[in-house]
């Protein structure tokens, strides 16, 4: 009878994986007693996680083909998306359980939203990674953005510095659905579909037309993704942001990310649209690095260097994407995945130090030596330190950048880890080598403990650096499906 | 005029209302300016649609998403006005200015 329910469960994953978070959320906000929503909110993230971990073991490790009922909504799991969705759903989780010592921050009245939200993000993103045509990539990737609006307007209880970052957040968002929006439209009249699968397969009739489709969606998707120079929002948001939402930010980040990889990796297949979408990711990617770089150097709010940093690093991925090979379509997924466990690993630091000024780090390894190690591991992570998942993901970009031919993208890649090492080494040195200059609010509240598997785990993952096996197979695996040969 | 000029011709004025609605949304100096040009933004998105002969699927959505961005704007709008005295966005961000150090900008 269990078999017969896995089973089930197996053939309509891709939906349940989409329902379980919404459901969640819905009985989340239903809830009004905070503690009983937060808890209501695990269980179906959980669910969510275990479901996306099977999907992922089944069809990249061990190459099973994936079969899945005729789902009314057309959803159709890819090697992007069932490498995404454990990422997202991981981080969700991680997101939700550090929450749970953060109550005080949210407030008990706004909690059950702030769950409900959290959840949503994550169902709005696994939506798009999931969706079968564009129609459905922008309703969900819309859906994910407006729940992080809201998500970002109630994280800091009665502050209302995070309403400006929420305005930010929802001016770049209406815009880029507007680009999305066109760029729909474009390929819809040149490629005749807007589905997914057909937009490689099809003859095109207007290529130059495609061509700029695929490029206004690439950019609404770089825009929510924070990528330089079209980052406006992310700074004022992450700066002015709760510390739940922050971790949240990360679940979007990678949202967005991940679903721009899959529409590239789809259009650079089509012969006709592959020069030109190469090119736009490649000046992008560059910009990306420089301008993150910079900034993320000369930046003294913590989260606010996180979004810089973020920058730099979506920068890179893009120019593994703009490739337009496997081994790159590999490195840009590796890249991902480093980028979301540095930015839980930063973020779970920064939470316990409970400013986001630089100078809250000051003497941080004395009173909280497991946040200290979580941020010198993000930042060794940024860095692309050497036993890293970080070095492995910069690695594969320069590899397979050498691979190509393309030297200055391998030279950009350089200038991106000696930028961090920057940034990256001035946070190390507040938090081992300099004294509390100002009166520590010491937090006694049991419920903070609730954020140790963020700071363990994601030191842990940062460490996979020492055994990439797996992580690079379901890479390699992922990009070998998505692209229909291996690297 | 041929009906592939016209609907050219559409796309480009749709186009340059988009431009110009999203100049608005990023740059103007009022939040209620901005959330103007987010909105005529995606409505100049949707009239290209119309001349582009898009699905009625791609409308629909458009059209709520273009409601959903309308709703959580005027809720933010009325949030900013409660918590800031004002919609004036220099305003807002030299309020906010004041609680965090200078940032640098690229």
């Amino acid at each position: 009878m269990n078999d017969f329910y896995a089973e089930l469960a197996r053939l309509h994953a891709p939906l349940l994986l989409l329902g379980a978070p919404l459901i969640g959320a819905a009985i989340a906000a239903a809830i009004p007693q905070a503690r009983m929503s937060w808890l209501g909110a695990l269980l179906a993230c959980a669910i969510a996680l275990a479901l996306a971990v099977d999907l992922a073991a089944r069809g990249l490790l061990s190459g099973a083909p994936i079969a899945s009922a005729h789902e009314a909504l057309a959803l159709s799991p890819d090697g992007v998306g069932m490498f995404a969705a454990p990422i997202l759903t991981g981080a969700l989780a991680l997101a939700l359980l550090a929450g749970g010592g953060l109550l005080d921050e949210i407030g008990p009245r706004k909690a059950p939203w702030a769950w409900a939200l959290s959840l949503a993000v994550c169902a709005g993103w696994i939506g798009a990674l999931f969706a079968g045509d564009l129609i459905g990539v922008f309703i969900a990737a819309e859906i994910a953005w407006l729940a992080s609006v809201g998500l970002a307007a109630l994280s800091r209880g009665s502050e209302r510095g995070a309403l400006s970052g929420a305005l930010r957040m929802l001016t770049a968002g209406g815009f880029s659905a507007a680009l999305m929006l066109l760029g729909i439209g474009l390929i819809g009249r040149a490629v005749g579909s807007v589905v997914l699968d057909e937009i490689g397969a099809l003859p095109i009739a207007a290529p130059h037309l495609a061509t700029l489709g695929v490029a206004l969606v690439t950019t609404a998707l770089a825009v929510k993704a924070g990528v330089a120079p079209l980052h406006f929002w992310s700074a004022a948001a992450y700066g002015r942001s709760g510390r739940f939402a922050l971790f949240v930010a990360v679940v979007g980040l990678v949202g967005a990310l991940m679903t721009l990889t899959r529409i590239v990796s789809i259009a650079t297949a089509a012969p006709d649209l592959g020069e030109g979408v190469s090119s736009l990711l490649a000046i992008l990617g560059a910009a990306s690095v420089l301008i993150g770089s910079v900034q993320a150097v000369g930046a003294v709010n913590l989260h606010r260097l996180a979004a810089y940093a973020a920058a730099s690093h979506a920068g890179s991925i893009l120019l593994s994407l703009a490739l337009g090979s496997p081994a790159g379509l590999a490195a840009a997924l590796v890249q991902t995945f480093a980028l979301a466990v540095a930015l839980l690993a930063l973020f779970g630091g920064a939470s316990v130090a409970r400013e986001p000024a630089l100078s809250a780090l000051d003497g941080l390894a004395r009173r909280a030596p497991l946040a200290s190690m979580a941020i010198t591991a993000g930042a060794l992570s940024f860095m692309g330190a050497p036993l890293t998942v970080g070095f492995l993901g910069r690695w594969r970009l320069i590899e397979a950048s050498i691979g190509a031919g393309w030297w200055w993208a391998a030279g950009a890649a350089l200038v991106s880890s000696l930028a961090a090492v920057f940034y990256g080494g001035r946070l190390i040195e507040r938090v081992f080598f300099r004294r509390a200059t100002t009166a520590v609010d010491v937090d006694r509240n049991p419920w903070r403990l609730a954020i140790t598997p963020v700071l363990v785990i994601a030191i842990i993952a940062i460490g996979l650096g020492f055994e990439p096996s797996v992580l690079l197979r379901a890479a390699t695996d992922a990009a070998a499906l998505q692209l229909g040969r291996a690297p | 005029m041929s009906p592939v000029v016209l609907q050219t011709l559409g796309l480009g004025v749709c186009t340059a209302l988009l431009v110009a609605g999203g100049a608005s949304a990023l740059m103007s100096a009022s939040v209620t300016k901005r959330l103007l040009g987010v909105l005529i933004a995606i409505v100049a998105a949707l009239l290209a649609l119309a001349a582009l002969g898009a699905a009625q699927a791609a409308t629909i959505a458009g059209v709520a998403v273009a409601f959903a961005y309308c709703v959580i704007g005027v809720a933010l709008l009325v949030r900013l006005q409660e918590s800031y005295g004002g919609s004036d966005t220099a305003e807002i961000d030299a309020a906010d200015a004041q609680s965090e150090p200078a940032e640098p900008s690229a």
